[in-house]
């Protein structure tokens, strides 16, 4: 062992680094500016108020309404709650559900009495774990109101129903399904920008760029062969979410399952679509950020700049409509936004191809993919000699 | 026989590299215009001009850094000029119709590693427009790498990933063939097979355009271009370019026509190839 010789080992990498910027960029710039990003959307939650609407539909009006009234002045009490007592029926606050006009419904149901105190607590369901937020809020104002109204002081009991799904329904339930999209978004992304790398290092692009192929030609094979592999992808891992499959115990192995089984009612080919026209955007984001880099490493660079940002402001973890107001522009312009969003249309909500929502969502993924196809074909003759 | 099918009996009537049917046979091959490429502050190619007739081999001289790359580029349209015109065989380069007809071997292999020798070729050959699967095996016979159809890229001497090379760039019979510094890294005897083959295809038509800085090669060549700081220094077959500057040598020639005065030992005649070989993993 030579002191000397491990020294200059040592001072040579820190040489290297400091003709790295990237690399220097990566290791220190990219993580604060990631757990900055973190400490934002979780810090400033919420900035948007939770809507409430309280609605009476007990067969006792009189002594539903009494409870109802103080229940809206309670919840109007709490800090980031509006209470909208305006909602006429049931049937009139799933449609504002719906349309998101609405977060939270608080309905006193038609067997509502001051001996049977039930309350129903409504939510849309396309991502429970969001929606459970505002829960202990609305106990809070619950067991004020009961306190206040002194008419006995049980305490009534909360049952919560949702549009879509089920409000037992598991992060895994939600997630699954969403992070089909994002594994495609991802895996398509980092392999097309290294062989698209490799062709430009490699002289070959030089040689297809002397053949009579042309850009577009070029764009749309690169397009075609990761849509075959993320197709194979998307299968998989669909076929792993959605399937279950149980193994028998055998020998000394014991009974295990294949698979999630999360439930779904969603068409699983309009799933794919979603992550087929996204992973298209991806190839060509791919091509486009490979001109930024030299070595494969730095294709991977890219990834807390592309996809952890997507992860987090995407409405992977949070609502879009819950990030800081500043941050909410910024997701809106992220195609796995628009991903999320319709695979949680499709498969939570069963929603098809004639559903408004959905076809947003696939036409805006249309459109990011179609800049991004423009961009990389951009950049495939641009080259320096 | 596919690089070298280019005689007008055997090549076929649909290819468009019947250049001599095509081109009249008083009209040059290449030409440049007032050729000129700048990056930045630097003219890599600074207003060059030349009409080469076809079916003749042309050798691009000069030290590395000179230029030779970036003019065969701005030939084959894969870079734009600053000002001036490219033309190939009549046609205004950058056209990408017009790239069936021309071959182009880059100093790189530019072959796909992963891929077999066959698949190398036929992904090629396809781009070119060639669905001639006979055309395909002479190619792969005459760069004697038939019998190992099936063997990855990867696994080739790197001779035999140049010949590969090669093989990819002539696979459509093209009729003008830019070749940059083809036989770097080859092995004497496979060099002296190269030029044989490069000969077989002039006599039947085509026009090489070769580009090196080893000077044992430029006799070989029917003509030569010495290149140096992106300008042609002179013209001519190696024995007129011999006569003209008065000398046996035409490293010497070369150096005469750079303008060099041949008084520090380091810029002896041999050194140019010398530093030229050092430099040539740097190049491009």
């Amino acid at each position: 062992m030579n002191p000397l010789r491990v020294a200059a080992v040592f001072r040579r990498i820190v040489a290297q680094f400091r003709r790295d910027p990237r690399s220097l960029a990566l290791l220190f710039v990219a993580p604060v500016a990631i757990i900055a990003l973190l400490g934002w959307v979780l810090s400033s939650q919420q900035s948007t108020a939770t809507r409430v609407a309280v609605l009476n539909e007990s067969a006792q009006p009189v002594a539903g309404e009494a409870i109802a009234s103080s229940l809206a002045s309670a919840l109007g009490g709490q800090p980031g709650i509006v209470v909208n007592r305006d909602v006429p029926n049931d049937a009139a606050a799933r449609q504002m559900l719906k349309d998101k006009e609405l977060d939270l419904v608080v309905i006193l149901p038609a067997d509502f009495s001051m001996q049977n105190r039930k309350i129903e607590l409504l939510t849309l369901g396309l991502n429970p774990t969001g929606e459970a937020s505002v829960l202990p809020v609305v106990q809070r104002a619950l067991i004020e109101a009961v306190a206040k109204s002194s008419s006995g002081a049980v305490l009534p009991t909360i049952e919560r129903t949702t549009i879509y799904g089920s409000p037992d329904a598991t992060q895994l339930d939600t997630l699954a399904p969403v992070v089909v999209g994002f594994f495609a978004y991802f895996f398509v992304f980092i392999l097309t920008g290294i062989s698209f790398l490799r062709e430009r290092v490699g002289g070959t692009l030089e040689r297809l760029l002397a053949t009579p192929v042309s850009r577009s030609e070029i764009v749309l094979g690169y397009s075609l062969g990761f849509g075959f592999f993320a197709t194979l992808q998307v299968a998989i891992v669909l076929a792993f979410v959605l399937g279950r499959l149980g193994i028998p115990a055998l020998g000394p192995v014991p009974a295990f399952a294949i698979g999630l089984g999360v439930q779904t009612i969603g068409n699983p080919l309009i799933a794919y679509l979603l992550v087929l026209v996204l992973g298209l955007g991806a190839v060509s984001l791919g091509i486009f950020l490979s001109t930024f880099a030299r070595t494969e490493l730095q294709i991977l660079q890219f990834i807390p700049i592309v996809i952890v940002p997507q992860g987090l402001l995407g409405g992977f973890f949070w609502p879009i409509e819950q990030l800081p107001s500043l941050l909410q522009p910024v997701a809106r312009i992220l195609p796995v936004t628009y991903a999320i969003d319709g695979l949680r249309q499709v498969m939570i909500a069963g929603a098809d191809l004639t559903s408004g929502q959905v076809l947003l969502d696939l036409g805006v993924l249309v459109g990011i993919a179609a800049f991004f196809v423009v961009l990389a074909a951009g950049t495939i003759r641009r080259e320096i000699a | 026989m596919a690089g070298a099918g280019l005689s007008s009996a055997t090549a076929p009537a649909t290819a468009p590299a019947t250049a001599p049917a095509v081109v009249p046979a008083a009209a040059p091959a290449v030409e440049a215009v007032a050729l000129r490429k700048d990056f930045g502050p630097i003219h890599a190619v600074d207003g060059i001009d030349m009409a080469l007739p076809p079916g003749r081999i042309y050798g691009l001289l000069g030290p590395n850094g000179s230029g030779k790359t970036t003019l065969i580029r701005l030939l084959v349209g894969l870079a734009s000029a600053t000002s001036g015109k490219a033309r190939v065989l009549g046609v205004e380069m950058p056209s990408r119709s017009n790239l069936a007809r021309i071959g182009y071997m880059t100093q790189a292999d530019g072959i796909y590693p992963e891929l077999s020798v066959w698949e190398n070729l036929s992904f090629f050959a396809a781009l070119y427009g060639q669905t001639d699967r006979a055309a395909l095996i002479r190619a792969l016979e005459l760069v004697e790498l038939d019998g190992r159809h099936g063997t990855p890229a990867q696994d080739l001497s790197g001779g035999m990933r140049r010949r590969l090379s090669m093989a990819c760039a002539l696979v459509h019979r093209p009729a003008v063939i830019f070749l940059d510094e083809p036989t770097v890294g080859v092995d004497p005897a496979l060099r002296v097979q190269f030029w044989d083959h490069f000969h077989r295809l002039a006599s039947d038509g085509a026009t090489l355009v070769v580009s090196s800085h080893v000077m044992d090669e430029a006799d070989r060549c029917d003509e030569l271009l010495f290149i140096r700081d992106g300008r042609v220094l002179a013209q001519g077959t190696p024995d007129a370019l011999r006569k003209k500057a008065g000398t046996d040598n035409l490293e010497t020639a070369f150096l005469q026509f750079a303008g060099v005065t041949v008084r520090e030992p380091a810029m002896t005649a041999g050194d140019l190839a010398a530093s030229g070989a050092a430099a040539t993993k740097t190049s491009r």
